[in-house]
């Protein structure tokens, strides 16, 4: 077998002391990064690359990318504990994650995030190593019309979060489009709503909002229910260490979870620009429309948490075909890679693997390595992270606007961000309190202007014709497969749980 | 070494008292012209834009060389002033009036940021130092397609409009091809991308025609056959393209490319000015400059001073002509 | 309190769908889709729907009391103008100073009476910032408009 000999010498390579050295400093930097709010993989990537420059590329890159899928499982630990999104890709994770840490499965819930990430990231792994240069077919034959497709299926994931009240629910969804059409349009280059602002410029970033509505709203909410009185216990309960392993509920639970949204995640992230965040609410959505009792989702179901996580972390996976086997970046973070590649001379591109075969060979070992590591340090510091719950959310409150305001600062090093956060805590409390729905408003926002984009590139390159959506193979995947999940799978959803009904009422 | 000695020796001398001691650092820009620069002041280098990104690199790259071969005899501090596209950087440098020790480094968004949003300042009104390079584009096409070089493609082009992808409005990657169609004389699509990401995409998924871009990124793409190069923006052609001629060769030369170079605040002293020059001089000879230029696959385009201004003002005329023709500004 | 939160979401709306039919084209020149387009439809759908929930909430005023006790609406109004005084704070002093004094002040109201905790909270956790971003991350911290002598 090539790949096995491949494999091995990538192994020989990753395992040197200095590089597994370089390799476990960047699975930690990549937890620490992912935990803080608003600090995600592209920041901090971005950040420590200068500091690479005088290292041996093999190991500088090892450590680069450990941190990049390092983040993804560092990002959930705040949405679990503090309801407060890490970076973009793990906002379906505050769905279930925080209501299970509300009833007091803090515990269960980060253990079973650091396992499902873990099956995600190793799934994908392999998934490069067997199928990388297949996938590659899928990476390059995506443009405009699949892009606003994907956009479009995407969107039917807003129907799930929209929550309780349909009109509130909506009007949170506008809000979020709307909010995704400052900046200068990308087609004519005009301002819309700039004001002449420089900062607005690039539009209105998404970190900035998700971290106020979730973070921030979530904490002025929690003080509003007077929740700082009760004496030291903060707003999650946190009972006994007994309760800190899942049970075996949880397990048996999941297992199909895992493996179904490892494979989806690493196929949405193989797309260049759809990504961990798409793929974590598609993801999201998938599962809840499969799942037996759908009613449970947002209020703590264990399979709503683990799928998001399994496919983001198997999407951050993806995003390394189209960098590995095209030289093209699907996301900020591997844009920063890929950076990093070009600094070191190298070229990233078709005949990369084939030119590298050490670097290229020594990453992917080093990617099970990195996944092995982090879920081994994620188990050792969830103890230390359950801490966070036994503060007194007297004094957790205000740690808490200090770490959203700086994180959020950190990313851009923008004023305007900031008061912007600020803004959007402040509007999210309120959301929250009379019923608008927050995920839904961010959800717009991220999926709004690539709709839009991708909706206006497609008619400028076919001249105004919609013929190109069924003209091309990709796209007449696209719209069967949403054709499947939109249709069949709640049909077939209904029948089962009829039959299962049946069954139970024939006993 | 000498001349700052000098300077040392002779400041103490010329101010009496501890009262005026604090007027010192005051008075030293203005004294400072005779002995530019002076060991005792700090440079402030303000980076308009964050870690990690091209103009980062850029300035961090001259400072080790300035550092390295010893060209500065004082310290230098580098701060990372991002924000706005440049805004905030470039306006802090602009708030520097007259002072020679401030300075900063240039890329795109020096020309259009001015052009999108109402900064205080334009980019002629700061102290040029020099061009030290330039960011260009080629043209390319998908590597299956029929269209083998330039002169088949404007031949096409001309038959049948085409669809060219860039990377966004207010960018050289519209105005490039705007002006070449014009020279060229046919008409084109033009199609607005977010990223060089997302436009290499498409163009290989079939859906456009071609594309301009930064040959840095997609040298794997085009050594691999996967993207055929028809031609090159800049004055002379990088040597990882091969053979694809500039447009300057086939008879069009545009003559607009992004600005990579060296400013000092507005009303810097003559004497800075012509210190940085001499010394910039230096640097662009390092073997660290040209591994720069090549692995960042820019175009060494070196004009100093005033010579640079005029460049300045000339792009940014050409940008602001082909936006209002379109639209996008007013 | 909710009627008047939904009348500011409302005149927001308003204002979005006025500039995108005054300054927003809905066709380009070369006949695509402008970039009025998607503002146009976004904004008028959005005051349609947002005039129909003020239209509920005037209608249902009086059959809804105002939700939880005078004192948390209290505390939360203190929070946020805690936070929007670190805002503030942040803009003039910068990242280390103002983190300092927003503890300092948020604490002594939150967490009353515990002085030593609170100076403690208040000097360790800015520090530990401090250190993980600008030291150890090398990460992008709020600069200071005044800066303090030291």
């Amino acid at each position: 077998m090539d790949i096995f000999s491949d494999l091995i010498m990538g192994l020989s390579i990753a395992i040197t002391p200095i590089n597994l050295l370089y390799l476990l400093i960047g699975a930690a930097i990549g937890m620490i990064v992912g935990v803080i709010p608003g600090f995600g993989p592209s920041a901090g990537l971005a950040i420590l690359l200068p500091m690479t420059f005088g290292m041996d590329p093999i190991g500088a890159i090892m450590m680069l990318a450990a941190i990049y899928y390092g983040a993804m499982y560092g990002g959930t630990i705040t949405s679990i504990l503090l309801n407060t999104p890490g970076e973009s890709a793990t906002v379906a994770s505050t769905f279930d994650g925080f209501p299970l840490a509300k009833n007091g499965r803090a515990g269960p819930a980060l253990v079973m995030q650091a396992v499902a990430s873990f099956v995600g990231g190793t799934v994908g792994v392999i998934l490069i190593t067997l199928l990388a240069p297949m996938f590659a077919q899928v990476s390059r034959s995506f443009g405009p019309p699949e892009y606003f497709l994907l956009a479009l299926m995407g969107m039917l994931t807003l129907i799930v979060m929209i929550g309780e009240n349909w009109r509130l629910g909506i009007v949170s969804a506008l809000i979020g489009f709307a909010l995704g059409t400052v900046g200068v349009d990308l087609e004519t280059g005009q301002g819309r709503y700039t004001f002449g602002s420089a900062e607005l410029i690039g539009g209105i970033y998404f970190i900035p909002i998700a971290i106020g509505l979730f973070g921030l709203g979530e904490l002025f909410y929690a003080f509003y229910q007077g929740l700082h009185r009760t004496g030291t216990g903060g707003i999650v309960n946190y009972d006994n260490e007994e309760r800190f392993w899942p049970t075996r509920l949880d397990w048996m639970s999941t297992r199909m979870t895992m493996a179904r949204q490892s494979v989806l995640g690493f196929v949405v992230g193989v797309i260049p620009g759809a990504g961990a965040t798409i793929a974590s609410l598609m993801a999201y959505s998938t599962e809840r429309s499969l799942s037996k009792n759908p009613e449970n989702f947002g209020k703590g179901e264990m399979a709503g948490l683990v799928a998001p996580e399994t496919a983001n972390n198997a999407a951050s996976s993806g995003a390394m075909i189209p960098l590995l086997t095209l030289g093209i970046p699907g996301s900020a973070s591997t844009a920063v890679l890929l950076a990093a590649f070009l600094l070191w001379g190298l070229r990233p591109g078709p005949l990369f693997m084939e030119q590298n075969p050490e670097l290229a060979w020594g990453l992917i070992a080093s990617m099970y390595l990195g996944n092995m590591a982090l879920l081994a340090i994620s188990i050792f510091a969830i103890p230390l992270f359950v801490q966070i719950i036994k503060v007194p959310y007297r004094i957790l409150g205000p740690t808490v606007v200090v770490v959203c305001a700086l994180g959020t600062f950190s990313v851009n090093a923008s004023f305007v961000e900031l008061y912007i956060m600020f803004a959007a805590g402040i509007a999210g409390f309120f959301m929250r309190l009379y019923g608008f729905s927050a995920a839904a408003l961010v959800l717009a926002l991220v999926l709004g202007p690539l709709a839009e984009e991708a909706l206006r590139q497609t008619l400028a390159i076919s001249r105004g014709s919609f013929a190109i959506f069924v003209e091309r193979p990709a796209s007449l995947w696209i719209i069967a497969v949403t054709v499947v999940l939109v249709v069949c799978l709640p049909l077939l959803n209904r029948f089962g749980a009829k039959a299962q009904a049946a069954r139970k009422s024939g006993v | 070494m000498t001349k700052h000695i000098k300077a040392v020796d002779w400041l103490p001398q010329a101010t009496m008292g501890a009262l005026a001691a604090c007027s010192i650092s005051l008075a030293a820009p203005a004294m400072a012209q005779e002995v530019y620069p002076s060991a005792d002041e700090t440079l402030d280098w303000t980076i308009a834009f964050g870690p990690g990104g091209g103009n980062d690199i850029m300035a961090r790259t001259i400072i080790d060389i300035l550092t390295k071969y010893e060209l500065y005899p004082g310290d230098i501090s580098a701060e990372n002033r991002a924000g706005g596209s440049g805004a905030v950087g470039w306006g802090y440098l602009y708030g520097q009036d007259g002072d020679p020790y401030g300075i900063s480094t240039t890329s795109g968004s020096f020309v259009t940021t001015p052009l999108q949003a109402d900064t205080p300042w334009q980019p002629e009104d700061f102290t040029p130092v020099a061009l030290l390079a330039t960011d260009d584009l080629v043209l390319v096409v998908n590597g299956d397609s029929e269209i083998q070089n330039i002169e088949q493609f404007i031949e096409m082009a001309k038959a049948n409009p085409m669809n060219i992808g860039g990377t966004g409005t207010v960018n050289v990657d519209f105005i490039v091809p705007t002006l070449f169609a014009q020279a060229a004389g046919f008409e084109f699509d033009y199609v607005s991308f977010n990223s060089m990401a997302d436009q290499t995409t498409a163009l290989l998924s079939g859906a456009l025609d071609s594309m301009v871009g930064n040959p840095g990124e997609i040298l794997g793409l085009i050594e691999s056959g996967e993207l055929r190069p028809l031609v090159y923006s800049g004055q002379s052609t990088p040597a990882a393209l091969g053979d694809v001629p500039t447009m300057g060769e086939v008879g069009y030369d545009i003559g607009v490319s992004m600005p990579r170079g060296l400013i000092l605040p507005p009303n810097a002293p003559e004497a800075a000015q012509q210190w940085w020059i001499g010394t910039m001089e230096k640097v662009v000879e390092t073997p660290e400059w040209a591994e720069y230029i090549a692995s960042n696959t820019l175009t060494p385009t070196v004009i100093y001073g005033e010579e640079f201004r005029d460049f300045l003002v000339r792009t940014k005329n050409n940008f602001e002509q082909v936006l209002k023709s379109v639209g996008a500004i007013d | 309190m909710r009627l008047t939160f939904l009348l500011v979401v409302l005149a927001g709306a308003i204002f979005y769908t006025y500039i995108a039919f005054v300054d927003l084209s809905f066709m380009t020149r070369s006949g695509r889709l402008g970039p009025g387009f998607f503002p146009r439809i976004v904004g008028v759908i959005a005051v349609i729907f947002i005039a129909w929930s003020v239209f509920d909430a005037m209608r249902d005023r009086s059959a809804r009391g105002l939700g939880g006790t005078g004192s948390n609406w209290s505390d939360v109004f203190v929070l946020i103008s805690l936070a929007i005084g670190y805002a503030v704070l942040l803009r003039l002093f910068g990242g280390f100073i103002a983190t300092v004094l927003y503890l300092a002040i948020a604490l002594s109201i939150l967490n009353r009476g515990r002085h030593v905790q609170n100076g403690i909270l208040a000097l360790t956790i800015p520090g530990g910032v401090y250190l993980l971003f600008d030291k150890l991350l090398n990460a992008n911290m709020p600069p200071a408009v005044f800066d303090l002598p030291f």
